[in-house]
């Protein structure tokens, strides 16, 4: 005589049911998150007109100082963007910011900048930081230092 | 189908397809839950920048330092919240314990290149330049050189 052995599935249902309610729960999808892979810098004086001369003079090398491209960005009240001084152009926005770069950039002969130096106003808002680091990385200028600016001084 | 003596006819439906449906949507859930909230704290809020790039997957397996940085300048590490000093401490211990890993594992290092590991700040949008910029300087000088700028690509 054989003798049919069921299983009984409801019982297994409400079980996985009940895992899934829990999984459904507790599920939080992570917003999407970028990133902007950077080389920093530590931050290094420009070249001095009385700084000594270098012992190499074989070296054809062009000084770091001198491949670092200065940008001064100045805050306003509440850590907003005031002014953007990119070498000793007064840039108004953010798109000219980058037409410029991308100009002195793509001359390479006559301004030899592969790294840039950000002297940045320390009340700035890292959100307005990062504007201008975005434009920066656009243009393929991954090396980057950082350096307070005072607020007091003018000019940077 | 059973067919009791009464001559009525019942429909018993079929669960077993239900069931696998319920364990493939069970497994999804799984595979997508992450209990970690050190990596993703929801104090920080990123800024947005859409041409953020997003991790690549070869560079996934790279070993990762993750700083959240609040709108204070507050690092939140392992859970807990420290000032400056306290911040620049762990910085200190997290690259002292990169250089052990070195050394145990006969990697030889290039101090002029820096730590291997790469740095992931995740500062809050409001944070001022000036507590971002310690902590960055405080991670350059402890060795680590590689630092991914971490953003949203679109507002949340």
């Amino acid at each position: 005589m054989k003798a049919d052995v069921e299983i009984q599935v409801t019982p297994m249902l409400d079980m996985a049911f009940q895992l899934l309610t829990f999984f459904i729960m507790t599920f939080r999808p992570a917003p999407a998150e970028g990133q902007f892979a950077m080389n920093l810098l530590p931050s290094q004086p420009a070249t001095r007109m009385d700084a000594p001369i270098s012992s190499d003079v074989t070296s054809t090398e062009v000084p770091a100082g001198l491949r670092t491209l200065p940008t001064t960005l100045r805050a306003v009240e509440g850590g907003r963007l005031g002014r953007i001084t990119l070498g000793e152009v007064d840039i108004q926005s953010m798109d000219q910011l980058k037409k410029e770069l991308k100009d002195i950039l793509s001359h390479r002969d006559e301004y030899p900048f592969d790294q840039a130096l950000l002297k940045v106003d320390p009340k700035l808002k890292y959100s307005e930081l990062m504007q201008v680091v975005e434009v920066f990385s656009s243009l393929n200028v991954t090396k980057i230092s950082f350096a307070e600016l005072d607020p007091n001084a003018e000019g940077g | 189908m059973a067919t009791p003596m009464s001559g009525e006819v019942r429909a018993e439906p079929n669960l077993t397809p239900l069931l696998d449906v319920v364990f493939q949507l069970i497994t999804f859930f799984m595979l997508c839950i992450s209990f970690s909230q050190d990596t993703i704290d929801q104090r920080v809020r990123l800024p947005v920048a859409s041409s953020a790039r997003p991790v690549e997957a070869s560079k996934a397996g790279e070993d990762r330092l993750v700083l959240n940085v609040d709108r204070y300048g507050r690092l939140l590490f392992n859970g807990q919240m420290y000032d400056t000093e306290g911040a620049i401490h762990q910085i200190d211990i997290q690259a002292q314990l990169v250089r052990l890993s070195a050394k145990v594992s006969g990697v030889k290092l290039n101090e002029a290149e820096g730590l291997p590991t790469v740095v992931v700040i995740r500062a809050d949008r409001d944070t001022p330049f000036s507590q971002w910029h310690r902590l960055v300087t405080a991670c350059q000088d402890k060795g680590f050189r590689k630092f991914a700028l971490k953003t949203m690509t679109a507002p949340s």
